[in-house]
């Protein structure tokens, strides 16, 4: 069984007097330990199906199933618990809140967790030394660099140890060093934490990163094909 | 209720922003200090007039005269008075005020005979000089402690109000709000003074009656003794007098609940602003809190929370600030020689404390609820 499966997917929502449809009757499967890559271009419905598949966002119709559960009729509180359990979301732009340290922030979702301070304490730290960032855990996001940043916001995607970690561009910001940097990061999240993956973006090179990529136009589904040539294609980051 | 794992957080977001918090915390002071001075003007009005039970003093007053100036009655009243039932004793009192207008610097004379003095010493404590040094000298003065403050006066110095100049023997502290504004001398050097009325005159009487309960009664069968007198009584409690004779004050003072109100409105108006514009600022930010999976709900509260805090913190600012400005300020309220004591209480610092922290709370419901109300995706796509 799929870890996430989609089933006549549709998203609609209005944009003043506009009925916009960015995502229609998508069909597909993500298994246990995958990290896809989707592209497509700009209002194809990438970050849509992101959002739904991270539960930020409920489906107009159809079914959304990750893990066995099915999030399409939660309600708003059901699905805010279930994404602090389950979900890790790396945004492009970082969104560190800036009045809290690096420590701080990646603190934040073990906040909605009852854990000792001492477990807190230590699975911050174990985040933040696995991304390599640990040296800056005093530091306020004014004070880093946007690698440094992302690496943060990395840590906090996954101190819960969620289910899933969804990454929305998350190199789209970033100088070629620091996003051939990031991306090393999470590929090495998937090899060797067998972490489920999902990542949206518009560079074919780090898309070449993931296990396989997924093309999206128009709200559908158009192709799917594995990364053949990752090294080479790797290369052009 | 938030839960103590967020209260970090919300102290982290006041005091992280420091230019949003220091302007919202002063706007809070300010109007807090102003709520708490009213209010404390509003308590000094009220200790000075309204009765109790336990009182047992009465005054005895010119009848139709409202200013010690007027008020002329004849000093042999004195034996009547004492020999109607229920009266314990009858002190004699000329007093002569440089202002009979209500003003926040009143010198009041109160001219009493030296064997009076046991019995209104009663309720003071020599803090400088002596009380023996006023006995032995003839224009020796016992000064309130707010008035020598006021003027700076100390033991030794001479001063000089309304044409008369006195010594300061002594300076006294007293419980009740009238000795702590005036200045007692001897009853026969203030009738003597210049321009005073003659030895045999004084201003009123004050009479202690026997029994708290009777004194309505006592009253009346004062002022049933001198009605066909040349110079008739008017008796009343010596609250009710105060309250009498501070009436326009009174009035003014009612008006300043206004005031007080419309600080509040101000203090709610201005956390609300400020806690509006942030949390427009930070839609962003409370999208990724949600995304982490904060619930609306934990939104809300933090942002009541921040708004709680920062009223809570403006108005302690304020209240420390009103508290040392009537402390040291030495401040009452005179009017036609009868003072108003201004001094602050804690009850009212913290009460004026507490109602900020609840503007707080107040102002921060409807930015809360808002924030609360907002879809994660739509805040993503509206930034």
């Amino acid at each position: 069984m799929s870890l996430i499966e989609c089933r006549a997917l549709t998203k609609v929502y209005r944009k003043g007097s506009q009925q916009i449809t960015p995502l229609r009757d998508l069909d597909l499967d993500v298994d246990a330990g995958d990290f896809l890559a989707l592209m497509g271009p700009s209002g194809s419905g990438k970050t849509t199906l992101l959002n739904l598949i991270s539960g930020i966002d409920r489906p107009t119709s159809g079914s959304l199933r990750v893990d066995g559960v099915e999030l399409s009729g939660m309600s708003r509180s059901r699905l805010a618990d279930w994404r602090a359990r389950h979900v890790g979301y790396i945004f492009q732009l970082y969104h560190l809140v800036p009045v809290l340290t690096a420590y701080e922030n990646v603190e934040l979702p073990l906040l909605l967790q009852r854990m000792p301070r001492r477990e807190r304490h230590n699975r911050v730290a174990a985040a933040l030394d696995l991304v390599g960032i640990a040296d800056r855990h005093n530091h306020f996001p004014r004070q880093l660099s946007g690698g440094q940043e992302q690496r943060v916001a990395i840590a906090r995607a996954i101190v819960t140890d969620p289910t899933i970690i969804v990454a929305d561009e998350p190199t789209g910001d970033l100088d070629r060093e620091s996003a051939r940097a990031v991306m090393e990061l999470l590929r090495g999240l998937s090899t060797e934490t067998g972490k489920t993956l999902i990542m949206v973006t518009h560079d074919p090179a780090c898309a070449s990163f993931a296990r396989r990529t997924l093309h999206l136009d128009k709200g559908r589904l158009v192709e799917s094909a594995a990364a053949r040539t990752p090294v080479l294609r790797e290369e052009a980051l | 209720m938030l839960d103590a794992r967020f209260i970090p957080l919300v102290f982290k977001q006041v005091i992280r922003h420091r230019t949003r918090s220091a302007l919202t915390m002063g706007g809070v002071a300010t109007v807090m200090f102003l709520f708490i001075a009213i209010q404390t003007i509003q308590d000094g009005v009220r200790r000075a007039t309204e009765r109790s039970s336990r009182d047992a003093t009465l005054i005895v007053f010119r009848e139709n005269r409202y200013c010690p100036a007027t008020s002329r009655l004849p000093q042999r009243y004195e034996e009547r008075i004492a020999g109607i039932p229920g009266v314990v004793d009858v002190i004699p009192m000329q007093i002569v005020v440089n202002n009979c207008r209500a003003s926040l610097d009143v010198v009041t004379f109160r001219g009493v005979r030296p064997r009076d003095l046991d019995a209104l010493a009663a309720h003071w404590e020599c803090v400088e000089g002596s009380m023996d040094a006023w006995l032995k000298r003839s224009d020796a003065a016992l000064v309130g402690e707010v008035l020598a403050r006021r003027r700076g006066l100390s033991a030794g110095d001479a001063f000089d109000s309304s044409g008369v100049s006195v010594v300061v023997a002594g300076i006294i502290r007293s419980t009740q709000p009238q000795d702590q504004n005036v200045a007692y001398v001897h009853l026969e050097f203030l009738q003597r003074s210049a321009l005073r009325a003659g030895v045999g005159e004084v201003t009123q009487f004050e009479v202690r009656v026997e029994d708290p309960s009777r004194i309505e009664e006592v009253a009346k069968a004062i002022d049933a003794e001198f009605s066909t007198d040349v110079e008739p009584t008017a008796t009343r409690p010596e609250k009710e007098f105060v309250a009498r004779a501070a009436r326009d004050v009174m009035e003014m003072v009612g008006f300043t609940r206004w005031l007080a109100l419309g600080c509040l409105a101000a203090a709610v108006a201005l956390v609300a602003n400020s806690v509006v514009l942030s949390v427009r600022d930070r839609v962003r930010e409370h999208a990724v809190l949600q995304t982490l999976g904060f619930r609306s709900g934990l939104i809300a509260r933090l942002i009541v929370g921040e708004s709680f805090l920062l009223a809570l913190m403006g108005g302690a600012v304020g209240a420390v600030g009103a508290f040392a400005l009537v402390q040291f300020g030495n401040f009452s309220l005179s009017v036609e020689g009868l003072s108003i004591g201004i001094r602050p209480e804690l009850r009212s610092i913290l009460f004026g404390w507490l109602v900020s922290g609840a503007a707080g709370l107040i102002a921060g419901l409807a930015p809360a609820l808002r924030a609360s109300r907002r879809e994660i995706a739509a805040c993503f796509r509206a930034v």
